[in-house]
């Protein structure tokens, strides 16, 4: 716990305090005070924003990796997105991702994991560090590992049903019946360590006194959460919510492997789409396209976190 | 925990600690479930998709998959890889974290939210023009470039740990080295670094794992096959094996993931870094 | 600020690439061929090796490098684009489907083989159809057959035999092959009477195992080959729908959730047909491999308890059975720079001796005709030989870039009749009408 006891400590003010007396002028000083971050710049400069613009300019093209359009990649202007939005097959895997990521993301790994925070605060201390180590190691574990323990645990003959038939439950088959239903669950699975983690280093900070002040003024515990505790870890909520869902949407590992879309295109989101267009049909262009876009509903996410909860980034 | 003890003494708390435990252990018995499976079922001579205590314990599965060839090669190329990785991110990211951190320079946000931005980007969808500069830059099949590009693509998530790192990190013991004249290097590397290093252990653990699991990048930019990591070769042997043979693929999983979570395990242990992971979000 | 940093940029790739080695030198002195090797499947790799190994005694001065690709197929074909895309990184020779023959050449990456073959003995001995599997919407030749694959009916001889249908059993029409089914669905519950990939779980294979088997034993195809369009509308197109909701709507198939799952094609060869739960299997030639020794899927009695007859046509009529082939080909890359030295070793790899010993230990159906009566070829493997008499009949899918997207309908089409959601004649019609944005507009589409 020894670096959240320094993040209790530091807090976030000292960030802006002045820094040693520089006697040169003011834009030498910012420009020497930026030699730092030249590495970066350069390795992401190099390698990441070159093929981003080529990437985005791409969507705008019939480039392909195969057939006639590999040859001469022609400019088709916004076709590919006009393509996009005729198909109902596209639509509907814009519906699905959102519902990916509200479902498993935003309400799943993020109430689970604050609600397993919260319950860590009261537990037994052995309980708390077992539960935490297999909670953590669903999400330590790699994506095609994880991925393939899920598939098992989900399918017909796997774990979950055999555990509903013990009470009497007939399950049905849930990658074929409700592919959604256990996609989601199985990201909830792998995926909730992480705001497990920031929501107890954010509870930790949060003054034991307050919580008890409410309590002896007669606040239910519900109260207490909503008007007390949540807008104390208001920006770690919003800072949680942009990771997890920036990561969310982009998972595509998980979902090929355990219904590789289907049946049918029934857990077919965005990147699932983007890699059959992309790969499987070799049209590099309208897979690009179905990327860009993916980007674009991760940005609108990101502003509404931004605008409702001013985490402040700086 | 002495904050806490208050409020559990109460009879209410008592109760309240009761139902915390159970509820704790109910969900990490979910949790465990799909883990327990893939345990049992690679020692299972007969395994099947149901959790169950094998009929008898056997290391066959495991034999048949630890070769040089499928695992152990791919396994030390994945560590040169994921290392190499690693450890080039946490440079990079330590160095820039610093004047997002400590200076209120006109670049910061806009460079905070653009690699915020950076951190979904879809790699798979820009691996095409990715090949064609490589090609460019004569990088293909080389495992410098091809860990250049990881430790490029992982940059954006690591600044950002890094940054909430050290914005925790006290800046009074700082104050001090400027006082005595000492150069921002120097402040960096022998006040601020020493008291970040489970944040350091926690952005090299976040950075290997996914390298780890990455089986895209290096199979599209290494072409020899003795360079081809051990996620290259844990794919092919799902795409061959389907979900059939699942005593094996069980058995590769666990050895594909050991390493990952010793290491886990190794860091959180030694620095503490697996609850120093929260800091490095929580914004 | 700029000066410093294209000044690092510059410092970083150098000292990248000096690190780094180069993907061959692309000399003329080195033939780099690229190949697909995977889990099990290292018999390419061997055969590579062999070959190289007489190349390089035989022609001096010349290294062969090795390219084997670690993937499974979709990630093979990606991989070997994006190389084929660079001068630097195309391979000189490469191990190319058929399935894709006709897109690569015509994105540029094959060069023509047609003036070589004309002063090569050996071509003779590859039959028609072989020879056109090679060929790209141009009519040129891009890839040589190293060996091929026929589909056809397995049946389980003991379950027929209890449910009363004489073995050896020869169904001559669609029909035929319903009635048995049907006879075994009457006589023994627990058992699958007969399996058709259908829907897109299975994938490629719904498509070519399921649908083509059927289309192509109707008068209809998928692509007129004269007038070079799609063919929408067609009977065949609905007929062969017709049988597969027979098949799954009248029970006689697997459940409609086990054929959807993306495994199942490992399901039918690792377990139905093994444990005899499964009486006839319209499937490929290659299952033996899963069962021999060493396969994923030991079963020794295999042989005895398996039999193999040819897919029928719809009413019978010649040539009495049909076929779909797939198979793969070298074929030399077009921006090689050694192209002559390239065919060189096209020419070794594809010699007799070379395509006998591939055809035997990769478990292939053989091509050359001489290879194809050669004993140690027929003895290699007991189903040898019923499976290479159908290369007589066999058909090759209209494989040019459109076809992916085409035979994705394809299986959405199969995948709505299997489960009761659309008639034949309406997911014939959903075809038909999304055929022309699948290959690229209306004048691509011919209707019956």
């Amino acid at each position: 716990m020894s670096s959240t006891h320094v993040v209790a400590a530091g807090g976030r003010g000292g960030a802006t305090a002045p820094r040693p007396p520089a006697r040169r002028n003011r834009l030498g000083r910012s420009v020497g005070r930026s030699v730092p971050l030249i590495p970066s710049m350069v390795l992401i400069a190099v390698f990441l924003l070159g093929p981003v613009i080529s990437s985005f300019y791409g969507s705008f093209t019939d480039m392909s990796l195969t057939g006639s359009a590999a040859q001469g990649t022609k400019f088709v202007g916004l076709e590919n997105y006009v393509q996009l939005f005729q198909n109902p097959d596209f639509l509907q895997s814009v519906w699905l991702t959102v519902l990916f990521l509200v479902g498993s993301a935003i309400i799943g790994q993020n109430v689970l994991g604050l609600g397993l925070a919260m319950l860590m605060r009261n537990g037994n201390t052995v309980v708390r560090g077992i539960v935490g180590t297999l909670v953590v190691t669903a999400w330590i574990l790699p994506e095609i590992v994880a991925a393939f323990a899920a598939y098992a645990f989900f399918h017909d003959d796997g774990t979950f049903n055999e555990l509903l038939a013990l009470v009497g439950i007939h399950g049905p088959n849930w990658l074929y019946a409700l592919p959604m239903v256990a996609v989601i669950l199985a990201n909830v699975w792998r995926g909730t360590a992480f705001s497990m983690l920031v929501y107890s280093a954010a509870l930790f900070d949060v003054p034991e006194d307050v919580t008890e002040s409410a309590e002896i003024d007669g606040a239910g515990g519900a109260k207490r959460l909503v008007y007390i505790t949540l807008p104390m870890i208001r920006r770690s909520i919003s800072t949680n919510l942009m990771l997890t869902t920036l990561q969310t949407l982009s998972v595509f590992t998980l979902i090929y492997v355990m219904t590789a879309g289907g049946p049918g295109t029934k857990s077919s989101t965005l990147p699932i789409l983007a890699y059959q267009e992309a790969f499987k049909f070799s049209q590099l262009g309208l897979g690009t396209a179905i990327a860009t876009i993916l980007l674009v509903i991760g940005a609108v996410f990101s502003v509404v976190y931004i605008r409702a909860l001013r985490p402040e980034v700086d | 925990m002495a904050r806490t003890s208050l409020t559990l003494s109460s009879p209410s708390g008592r109760a309240l600690r009761g139902v915390s435990n159970t509820v704790l252990v109910l969900i990490g018995i979910c949790f465990a479930l799909p883990l327990a499976w893939l345990l049992l079922a690679s020692f299972d001579p007969a395994a099947t998709l149901t959790l169950k205590w094998p009929s008898a314990l056997t290391l066959d599965n495991f034999a048949s998959v630890l070769t040089p060839e499928l695992a152990w090669l791919p396994l030390w190329n994945s560590v040169q890889l994921s290392g190499g990785c690693a450890i080039i991110t946490v440079v990079v990211a330590v160095l820039a974290a610093y004047p997002l951190s400590r200076y209120r320079l006109r670049i910061n946000r806009p460079y905070l939210y653009g690699i915020l931005f950076g951190t979904c980007l879809p790699i798979t969808a820009m691996m095409v023009p990715v090949y064609s500069l490589f090609v460019s830059l004569n990088l293909i099949d080389s495992i410098t470039g091809t860990i250049l590009f990881m430790a490029a693509a992982s940059l954006p998530m690591a600044i950002w740990m890094m940054k909430n790192f050290m914005d925790s990190v006290p800046v009074v013991l700082e104050e001090a080295a400027w006082v005595d004249g000492a150069s921002m290097m120097a402040t960096l590397t022998r006040v601020v670094i020493p008291l970040m290093r489970p944040g350091i252990a926690v952005v090299f653990i976040f950075v290997f794992v996914q390298a780890w699991g990455n089986f895209f990048v290096p199979f599209v930019l290494l072409l020899s096959p003795e360079k081809q990591p051990a996620a290259v070769s844990i794919f092919a042997f799902f795409g061959q094996y389907g979900a059939v043979a699942y005593g094996k693929l069980a058995a590769f999983s666990l050895v594909y993931s050991i390493p990952v979570l010793a290491l886990y395990v190794f860091t959180s242990r030694v620095l503490g870094g697996g609850s120093a992971l929260a800091g490095a979000v929580k914004g | 600020m700029k000066r410093i940093l294209s000044a690092l940029a510059v410092g970083v790739v150098a000292a990248a690439a000096l690190s780094g080695c180069s993907a061959g030198a692309g000399g003329d002195k080195v033939i780099k061929v690229a190949y697909q090797k995977f889990g099990n499947f290292t018999q390419m790799d061997s055969q590579m090796k062999s070959v190289a190994k007489q190349y390089e005694a035989a022609h001096k001065g010349y290294t062969v490098k090795l390219i084997p690709i670690q993937a499974s197929e979709n990630d093979y074909y990606t991989k070997l684009s994006l190389m084929n895309k660079s001068a630097a990184t195309a391979p000189d020779v490469l191990y190319e489907d058929t399935f894709l023959i006709k897109s690569d050449a015509s994105a540029g990456y094959l060069a023509p083989f047609d003036s070589y073959v004309k002063d090569w003995g050996d071509w003779s001995k590859f039959p028609d159809n072989a020879k056109q599997a090679g060929q790209g919407e141009d009519g040129k030749l891009y890839g040589i057959s190293m060996g091929t694959d026929t589909r056809a009916l397995w049946y389980n001889k003991e379950l027929l035999t209890k449910a009363g249908v004489p073995v050896p059993w020869h169904p001559k029409t669609w029909a035929d092959v319903l009635d048995a089914a049907k006879k075994v669905k009457a006589a023994e519950p627990g058992v699958t009477p007969i399996n058709v990939y259908s829907g897109k779980g299975a994938g490629e294979a719904s498509t070519m195992q399921g649908f083509e088997m059927l289309l192509y034993g109707t008068k209809d195809t998928l692509y007129d080959e004269s007038s070079k369009k799609w063919v929408a509308g067609s009977k065949g197109f609905e007929d062969s729908l017709e049988f597969i909701k027979e098949v799954y709507q009248g029970g006689l198939g697997p459940s409609v959730q086990d054929a959807l799952d993306p495994n199942f094609g490992n399901t039918v060869s690792g377990q139905l047909l093994p444990q005899s739960k499964l009486a006839i299997d319209l499937d490929g030639s290659w299952l033996p491999q899963n069962w021999i020794k060493g396969g994923a899927a030991a079963w020794s009695g295999w042989n005895s308890a398996m039999g193999e007859t040819p897919m029928p046509t719809q009413n019978g009529a010649a040539p009495d059975a049909t076929s779909m082939s797939g198979g793969w080909t070298l074929a030399v890359g077009s921006k090689s720079k050694a192209k002559d030295a390239a065919w060189d070793f096209v020419k070794l790899a594809l010699n007799k001796e070379n395509s006998l010993a591939y055809d035997v230990n990769a478990t292939q159906i053989a091509v050359r005709t001489d290879v194809a009566s050669d004993p140690k070829y027929v003895d290699a493997n007991p189903t040898n030989k019923f499976f290479s008499d159908l290369v007589k009949v066999t058909h090759f899918r209209p494989a040019t870039s459109v076809y992916p997207k085409v035979s994705n309908n394809i299986q959405v089409a199969m995948e709505s009749v299997m489960t009761g959601q659309q008639s034949p004649k309406e997911a014939a019609k959903t075809y038909d009408d999304a055929l022309p944005n699948a290959v690229g507009g209306a004048n691509h589409v011919t209707t019956k």
